[in-house]
């Protein structure tokens, strides 16, 4: 007897604190919002967007843009999230081309250009995140750091440029892309491209893990060199007292589009709707632009309300034309192939 | 798979007691009790990685077999493959050579303080996969206290080494796998009867002989147990060939990278991957089990603890312990000290400039920032308490009883090891998110469920192998005079038989818990708002560099798990006591 009990009562004991710990809450609606825009935003969007609505509970989960895709993916048959904020344009084409994401139609749909929304109204583009070259302040001058992407594959910094893992990051695929991108359409394929990539690989000290020990090895001087993105580097820069410094490329980079959806099938699927239209809103977009240095992606805002260093920031951008059709379709095979033929294969 | 059917709860309490009778309820008793692990087993632990299996064998809807004909193709799949077996064999080596001598350092030697020492060698286990890497950077790293330290004491103008390639991967796997070793040998040597290496001695075996003839055959349960879990575990590592490798493939890297691109191929290249780590796992799984077979290793455990005498030998012992001890808890103080460090205040300096105790306070002060450490206990106690229970039925059905489909049981029991976290929570979020129960799936994605579910099933193995090696090392003739004596089967595994395996299945069962309490990779992927574990909550607060909070949560964590530690040990200790005395 003793033995059969001694299997069942902690399966008991499971499904009773399973029940205990589903029941609880505030009675608020709760709305589980995956972003990758860090702890800092989601919390001032937040505490704005609840006073707004009090009978919303705001539950965002920081996690990158390629896990939110990968996580939407796999929780397909039973949605958990109700808004995908955060991710470049062609990640959510491709979660729009697997049926991942619900339509929806915003006061402000208009305002944002056509080459920023899903036709269908999928997905809506919200800011514009312009990739840079990011360097430790404290050992190079301003005049001294590299000012184009050619300037990075100098000999100076050989063994000095540290690297995001490209595969995982949203903002190293874009660089990657555009260096291929330029490559297909100035001599038809990537060659020029994958050889430009050998070169830097050649002068990468260090692939990193994830942005923060990127900040870290830059700030301690384990490198000296990076590619990231603006408004990160902007974030870090009002967080913490890093010596970490950016210049924006002279010939062109690309403007990430960064966008927005709802998550098809979402729990809380009027409470998303709510979201979307507030973040996109003229109180959201200035709330972005103002406090974290986000380039909306809106063509109505007046520009004497945005702040001065992003008034100066988009008059040094030139952005960068790139076939993000042609992306969508090859980018996957192109890293796969630099992953297995480029990396490290040059004694960086 | 069972051949009887249930007996009503009323037949059985009214079936008198004749001889046949009893042995036939006995062994209807048994067959039952396996039809219902077996069940559970197949239900959790096959039936979820048969979707994965389907994955690999499918692309764009169809069946193919196109991605395996991509895997064998490809030079850097198969160096991936091969990585990883050399990686996970030398892991064994290493951590082996270092835990087997710690359990005999500690059992066999006496100094002042061993106990304590004791307790600390098995550190390791006490820092979350995450906080272990990050410690190992500060530590170790090309800017880490000890490479920096070196760097100014030899007047070195570039760091002396670069944490990086396999030694690296090495390095790691045998700082966080030799505890295995150290506390599946420590138990087996607590239960070991002195009196065979005694009679061995007496019939004039010379020490090594009785060392190579009678105490390692006696604990080769427990070290067989053990390359087991470090190998899996090894195969299935993912954070330090990932953080350290420097572009070395194993075949968890390999999944993440194909799984990241995700493309139809690229998904079923995944799965592949998947596929073919849990098959090698199985493979060596298979080659253990025979090596074991043949071997009797009962007749200990009369409760004897071992001779000591304190010697010139017990102060060198002494020695080596406290300063390998001192080396294995330098990232524990390392986390210790970068927890006082405020945001931001840290840059090349070789110490922290700053300390305080703000982050601890931020942490105390905001309820909210509590709460996913009391998810995390709660959930890991959950899990462990239902691997304790299996753990015990399996074990003793393995060890104790005959019945159909045992080797199926055995290979269970190992699976969920040889497949990695990411793996097990991919096949739980495909197979629970669909509400069919008539396929023995239902909607548990989401809810507070799932993630002691992946827990309970990822330490199956842990607890399970714990229970197996302290069964083997019970003599059944402790039972069979239990029986004799007229003690029912409940008493005789009350009152005889847990009290003995208790030892063994208590260092699983802590084992079990701190490991769930410190998960990352699956929760990582099965985590909602309202479960977020302690680990997601570290992962949370890196990437919003903020090291020291990360780091004070990992301190707080290590200090819970250590208090658990401390309350295992001491339970131990009395046990130990009881027995010796009784």
């Amino acid at each position: 007897m003793g033995r059969r009990f001694a299997v069942g009562r902690p399966l008991i004991a499971v499904l009773a604190l399973a029940a205990a710990a589903c029941t609880g809450g505030d009675g608020r609606t709760p709305l589980v919002v995956y972003s990758p825009h860090g702890r800092e935003l989601l919390t001032a969007f937040e505490q704005r967007f609840e006073a707004a609505h009090p009978d919303v509970d705001v539950q965002w989960v920081d996690m990158g843009s390629q896990e939110v895709l990968d996580r939407v993916r796999s929780e397909k048959a039973n949605p958990q999230a109700d808004v995908w904020w955060g991710a470049p344009a062609e990640m959510f084409t491709a979660a729009a081309s697997e049926g991942l994401l619900e339509p929806f139609a915003p006061t402000w749909a208009a305002a944002v250009p056509a080459e920023m929304k899903d036709p269908r109204g999928l997905w809506y583009g919200t800011y514009e995140t312009p990739e840079v070259i990011a360097y430790n302040s404290k050992v190079v001058t301003a005049a001294e750091a590299p000012k184009d992407w050619d300037d990075v594959l100098d000999p100076k910094w050989k063994g000095k440029v540290l690297i995001r893992d490209p595969l995982a990051s949203g903002t190293m695929r874009t660089i990657w892309g555009m260096i291929l991108d330029r490559s297909v359409r100035e001599t038809g394929d990537t060659a020029q491209g994958m050889a430009w990539l050998r070169r830097l690989d050649a002068q990468t000290k260090e692939y990193v893990l994830n942005p923060t020990l990127l900040y870290q090895k830059l700030a301690r001087e384990e490198g000296l060199i990076t590619l990231w993105d603006m408004p990160d580097i902007e974030a870090l820069q009002a967080k913490t007292k890093l010596p970490i410094d950016y210049t924006i490329p002279t010939s062109g980079t690309p403007l990430v589009v960064d966008g927005i959806a709802i998550v098809n099938g979402a729990p809380h699927a009027a409470a998303a709707r709510q979201f979307v239209e507030y973040v996109g809103g003229m109180k959201g977009i200035l709330l972005a632009a103002r406090e974290f240095m986000r380039l909306p992606a809106r063509t109505d805002i007046p520009p004497d309300s945005l702040p001065e260093r992003l008034r100066w920031a988009q008059a040094q951008i030139r952005p960068e034309p790139l076939d993000w059709a042609r992306l969508q379709q090859q980018l996957p095979g192109w890293m796969r192939w630099w992953d297995e033929h480029v990396r490290g294969r040059s004694g960086g | 798979m069972a051949p009887d059917t249930a007996p009503s709860a009323e037949a059985a309490r009214t079936a008198s007691g004749t001889g046949a009778e009893r042995s036939r309820r006995r062994s209807s008793r048994t067959a039952v009790l396996a039809a219902v692990v077996l069940a559970l087993l197949l239900w959790l632990v096959l039936y979820p990685n048969l979707y994965v299996l389907a994955d690999s064998l499918r692309m764009s809807g169809r069946w193919t077999l196109a991605a395996y004909a991509r895997f064998v193709r490809s030079p850097s799949e198969l160096g991936a493959l091969w990585n990883s077996i050399w990686i996970s064999l030398a892991s064994v080596a290493l951590s082996g050579l270092v835990g087997v001598p710690l359990a005999f350092l500690f059992t066999r030697f006496d100094f002042p303080g061993r106990r304590l020492l004791a307790a600390l060698a098995a550190v390791p286990v006490l820092l979350p996969p995450l906080v272990g890497v990050i410690a190992f950077l500060f530590l170790y790293g090309e800017t880490g206290f000890i490479t920096r330290g070196v760097q100014l004491l030899l007047g070195l103008r570039a760091p002396p080494w670069r944490l990086n390639g396999p030694a690296a991967i090495l390095l790691v796997h045998t700082y966080t796998m030799y505890v295995y070793f150290y506390m599946f040998t420590s138990a087996a040597l607590a239960r070991l009867d002195p009196a065979q290496a005694q009679a061995a001695r007496a019939l004039g075996a010379s020490g090594p002989t009785v060392l190579r003839r009678v105490t390692l055959p006696l604990l080769f349960p427990a070290i067989g147990g053990a390359a087991l879990l470090v190998f899996m575990t090894s195969m299935g590592s993912f954070s330090a060939p990932y953080v350290f490798g420097g572009g070395f493939r194993v075949l968890t890297t390999q999944i993440f990278v194909s799984k990241l691109n995700g493309t139809p191929e690229d998904l079923a290249l995944a799965a592949v991957e998947a596929v073919v780590l849990a098959a090698t796992s199985l493979l060596f799984l298979g080659l253990l089990e025979r090596l074991e077979r043949g071997r009797a290793y009962t007749g200990a455990g009369k409760g004897i603890a071992p001779v000591r005498r304190r010697g010139a030998a017990d102060v060198g012992a002494g020695v080596v312990a406290f300063l390998v001890v001192l080396v294995l808890v330098l990232p524990h103080l390392t986390v210790a000290l970068v927890s006082l460090v405020p945001i931001g205040t840290w840059t090349t300096e070789l110490f922290p400039p700053r300390l305080s105790l703000v982050n601890y306070r931020l942490m105390f002060t905001e309820p909210a920032r509590l709460r996913p450490i009391l998810n995390s206990l709660s959930m890991a106690t959950t899990a462990t308490l239902a691997n304790v229970a299996l753990a015990v039925a399996a074990a003793w059905l393995i060890v104790r009883r005959s019945f159909r489909g045992k080797g199926l049981m055995s290979a269970l029991v190992v699976l969920p090891w040889a497949l990695p976290g990411t793996v097990l929570a991919l096949a739980l979020a495909t197979t629970f998110s669909v509400h069919a129960p008539w396929l023995g799936r239902f909607v548990l994605v989401g809810t507070a469920a799932i993630l002691p579910l992946a827990y309970f099933i990822r330490d199956i193995p842990l607890v399970t192998r714990a229970a197996l090696t302290s069964f083997r090392q019970l003599d059944p003739a402790v039972e069979e005079a239990a029986a004799s004596l007229g003690a029912g089967p409940a008493r005789t595994l009350g009152r005889v038989v847990l009290p003995l395996v208790l030892p063994g299945l208590l260092a699983g069962a802590l084992l079990a818990f701190v490991t769930a309490l410190g998960e990352f990779v699956a929760s990582i992927l099965l985590y909602t708002h309202a479960t977020r574990p302690i680990s997601v909550e570290i992962l949370s607060q890196l990437r919003a560099f903020d090291f020291g909070a990360a780091a004070a949560y990992a301190v707080l964590l290590i200090v819970v798990m250590a208090i658990v530690f401390g309350i295992g040990q001491m339970a131990a200790a009395d046990d130990a006591v009881r027995r010796g005395g009784g």
